[in-house]
């Protein structure tokens, strides 16, 4: 049976849509977007805390909960659903999820307490330009420093960071002398600058992050401290890719799984208002124009929800077709979403265009979710390398 | 917070002792390849169907009493998926799907008794009276109508777009005993010898220039009050039966079989070395979403049977993606094709016997037949979210 349909899982979804009805509700969301701010301290102290969702997917021996994306699926969903405004996708689909499959144990040991409990906030930065994450598309350097040349420099810019602004802990794809290599630099850390870009998605915010000459840790990834890998190989380029790739893999499920909440909050605003919305004297919900596009909605989101399940039940279980599901439930997604922001304002009319009404908060999150990790049509041309078309 | 990771229910595997006494049966009897002869088809088909009755095969979800097997949900997915594995013939006509549960559950001990096993067993075909030219998806306004005599009803009026409807022995139909206004409210549930005086049916030539559906008329045809399943007027309510999950197993087994179908198309493709043209393979890719998705559903849909008993809203909206699935797949095969996609079968340059073309008019019927694409997202609409029934149509 599919992850996202058991009890337990059923169970979570309960705990976190309660918590998130009490403590995320539109106003919130709009105090919080207003003001600027990346979240509500209390919040995000009680979702970290009381509910241990920061470390759902954190190995326990690093303080965590140890599941997997199924679970972070779920709460992923009804977060989207929300709209939270926090930097829990940054911290712990991105950051959290790529430290741990880094392998590397002293970064792990330094940063992933910090992740589980609460108290450090973390985010990926891979993309620049384009924002797409093709490693030949990384830019930014890393250079040995120090007389035993066991320290390391970056210097380049990163765009699109999630929560980069705001992150205390930034981990950086760059290009070393040996090879593409994963860096980890702290807030505050000498030439390191970030800013909040002007940017659509009103409730989650993305950032440039600039390095000049900033001193950086390396991540050892997948390999002994000599450089080499389990077979003795040195393939330190090899293993950054492999990391990279296994961590889109994750990032986009995760995506996707938000999107899911996204699209079918919008389907039941959408129903909601079509049912009391009165025009011609009957509810503007019994004309057969309305009713098709919600169920077509309800088919999409449907739809996605078996694609979101599959692709976490199979990469919890590290299933051959992990990847491609993974890939498809975000390409899948995506569309679903933005399609569902869109009707949504479409069946709301007038009221839907305003400033006030949430509709246009979840067409700004649906479109920027779908570019996130460059242009769509990359995911597409990367499902087709991987179902063998 | 606790959580703890429930195991999960899964179809037995394949070294289940069930689904291993059913590939044994299914290799030491297999029908072998159907006769080149159309006319030779359907003797084949009803021997077929003989041997699995007499050897505890046929119906896999009905009472053991009327002759079937009584399985666990999860033992009739083993079985479905044995059976498409096999490549045997399914059952004749649409009594089984659609006339059975309907009589298992409303009909009375006797009518049981008497038209279960021959259908299950295939030594009678049965075929569905529903739909009247004036009366498609507006189905309670059917006007054909049954008009009591002593312990007979006179049959009267006109049955449309009925498969397999010259093969069929009985005919299960919907006719009017209430009055020409009553709607739902008058309408019985009639079984009727297709081969009794004043029944004509006449095969119905399609789009396809095929022959797949029949019309039937009724000219003062008598049929015994004994013959009608539940009350008089009560009929509508009888129709809307179904086994529970059958549909399910039906996804799963269309999911499995577009994914074939699909595969063929990319290797058809691939041959004609159009798979590097970047426009192509996102067609491709799209539909590649598509299938796997049904497949998905149809697990979601099943797991949560399994699980809970309880289908879900995936079910719900299973066809309607199917429908346009295998409408797009076939369209997109004809373009790809280009001007060889238009050859009929007899055209020497014809690819892969015009099949693609063929599919391509065919699935004009997915979104029309069994409730149109349009009165199957209004059932959506007001069933699972509950929005309002539209005030200037009858009520349901």
């Amino acid at each position: 049976m599919s992850a996202g349909d058991s009890t337990e899982l059923d169970e979570l979804r309960q705990v976190v849509r309660e918590f998130l009805r009490e403590r995320s509700a539109s106003s919130e969301v709009r105090r919080l977007m207003e003001a600027g701010e990346s979240r509500d301290d209390a919040v995000w102290s009680l979702l970290s805390g009381q509910l241990g969702l920061t470390g759902i997917a954190v190995p326990e021996r690093f303080g965590g909960a140890g599941y997997g994306p199924a679970e972070l699926g779920i709460v992923l969903e009804e977060m989207g659903a929300a709209l939270l405004v926090a930097p829990y996708f940054a911290t712990v689909a991105l950051a959290g999820q790529a430290l741990t499959a880094s392998g590397d144990e002293e970064a792990m040991a330094r940063w992933l307490p910090g992740i589980a409990d609460g108290s450090l906030t973390a985010t990926l930065a891979v993309g620049e330009e384009s924002g797409s994450w093709d490693l030949a598309e990384v830019a930014a350097t890393a250079v040995p420093t120090g007389a035993a040349g066991d320290g390391w420099s970056v210097t380049g810019t990163k765009l699109f960071v999630i929560d980069g602004h705001t992150a205390d802990l930034l981990l950086v794809v760059a290009q070393a002398p040996d090879g593409p290599g994963l860096f980890a630099v702290e807030r505050g850390a000498a030439g390191l600058a970030t800013a909040r870009l002007d940017a659509l998605d009103l409730t989650r915010a993305l950032a440039s992050v600039t390095l000049d000459g900033t001193p950086v840790v390396r991540l050892s990834v997948g390999r002994d401290s000599a450089g080499r890998d389990s077979a003795g190989r040195d393939s330190v380029g090899r293993d950054t890719a492999d990391w990279l790739s296994a961590v889109t893999d994750l990032a986009v499920a995760a995506l996707a799984a938000e999107q899911l909440g996204g699209a079918a909050r919008c389907l039941d605003m959408a129903v909601g208002y079509a049912k009391v919305r009165q025009q011609f004297g009957r509810p503007i919900g019994s004309f057969q124009a309305i009713k098709h596009k919600c169920a077509n909605l309800l088919l999409e989101v449907e739809c996605g929800r078996s694609a979101v399940y599959h692709a976490n039940e199979a990469l919890a279980d590290r299933q051959p077709d992990a990847a491609l599901a993974a890939v498809l439930a975000y390409a899948y997604c995506s569309q679903a979403f933005t399609h569902a922001a869109k009707e949504c304002i479409q069946i709301h009319g007038g009221i839907g265009y305003t400033w006030e009404h949430d509709a246009h908060l979840y067409l700004r999150r649906a479109k920027s979710s779908e570019l996130l990790f460059g242009p769509p049509a990359r995911q597409r041309t990367r499902l087709a390398e991987l179902a063998g078309i | 917070m606790t959580l703890e990771r429930e195991a999960d229910v899964t179809v037995p595997e394949p070294d289940d002792a069930f689904r291993a006494r059913l590939r044994e049966f299914l290799t030491l009897h297999h029908p072998g390849r159907p006769p080149k002869d159309p006319r030779e088809r359907l003797p084949w088909t009803k021997g077929w169907l003989a041997t699995l009755f007499d050897h505890g095969y046929a119906g896999p979800s009905w009472p053991r009493e009327f002759g079937g097997m009584e399985l666990s949900f999860a033992h009739q997915m083993v079985y479905t998926e044995e059976m498409a594995r096999a490549r045997v013939p399914g059952p004749l006509g649409t009594g089984l799907n659609i006339a059975a549960p309907t009589i298992i559950k409303y009909g009375s001990q006797q009518q049981k008794e008497r038209w279960l096993a021959p259908m299950l067993r295939g030594d009678l075909v049965w075929v569905q009276g529903y739909s009247e030219p004036e009366a498609g998806s507006d189905l309670p306004s059917l006007r054909t109508t049954a008009r009591r005599e002593g312990d007979e009803y006179v049959v009267n009026g006109q049955k449309v777009w009925t498969s397999h409807g010259a093969d069929g022995d009985v005919i299960f139909a919907l006719v009017r005993t209430g009055t020409r206004e009553s709607r739902q409210k008058g309408i019985s549930y009639l079984i009727i010898d297709a081969h009794a005086p004043g029944v004509q049916v006449r095969p119905l030539r399609d789009l396809t220039g095929g022959h797949l559906f029949a019309e039937i008329f009724f000219d003062d045809v008598r049929v015994p009050v004994a013959d009608r399943v539940g009350d008089e007027n009560d009929g509508w309510r009888l129709a809307r039966t179904s086994l529970g999950h059958e549909r399910a197993a039906g996804a799963l087994l269309q999911a499995a079989n577009y994914r074939r179908v699909l595969t063929e198309l990319e290797e058809l493709a691939r041959e004609r070395g159009q798979l590097t043209d970047p426009l192509v393979r996102d067609r491709f890719v799209d539909l590649e979403i598509r299938v796997r998705i049904i497949r998905f559903n149809a697990e979601r849909t099943i797991g949560g049977i399994l699980a809970r008993g309880d289908a879900g809203a995936a079910s719900s909206v299973s066809r309607l993606l199917i429908t346009a699935f295998e409408q797009d797949i076939h369209e997109f095969a004809v373009d790809l094709l280009g001007p060889a996609g238009l050859l009929g079968k007899s055209a020497p340059q014809a690819v892969q016997r015009s099949r693609w073309l063929l599919g391509f008019l065919r699935t004009r019927a997915s979104t029309i037949g069994a409730g149109t694409t349009e009165i199957q997202l209004n059932t959506v609409a007001e069933q699972v979210l509950g929005l309002p029934h539209d005030p200037g149509m009858p009520p349901r």
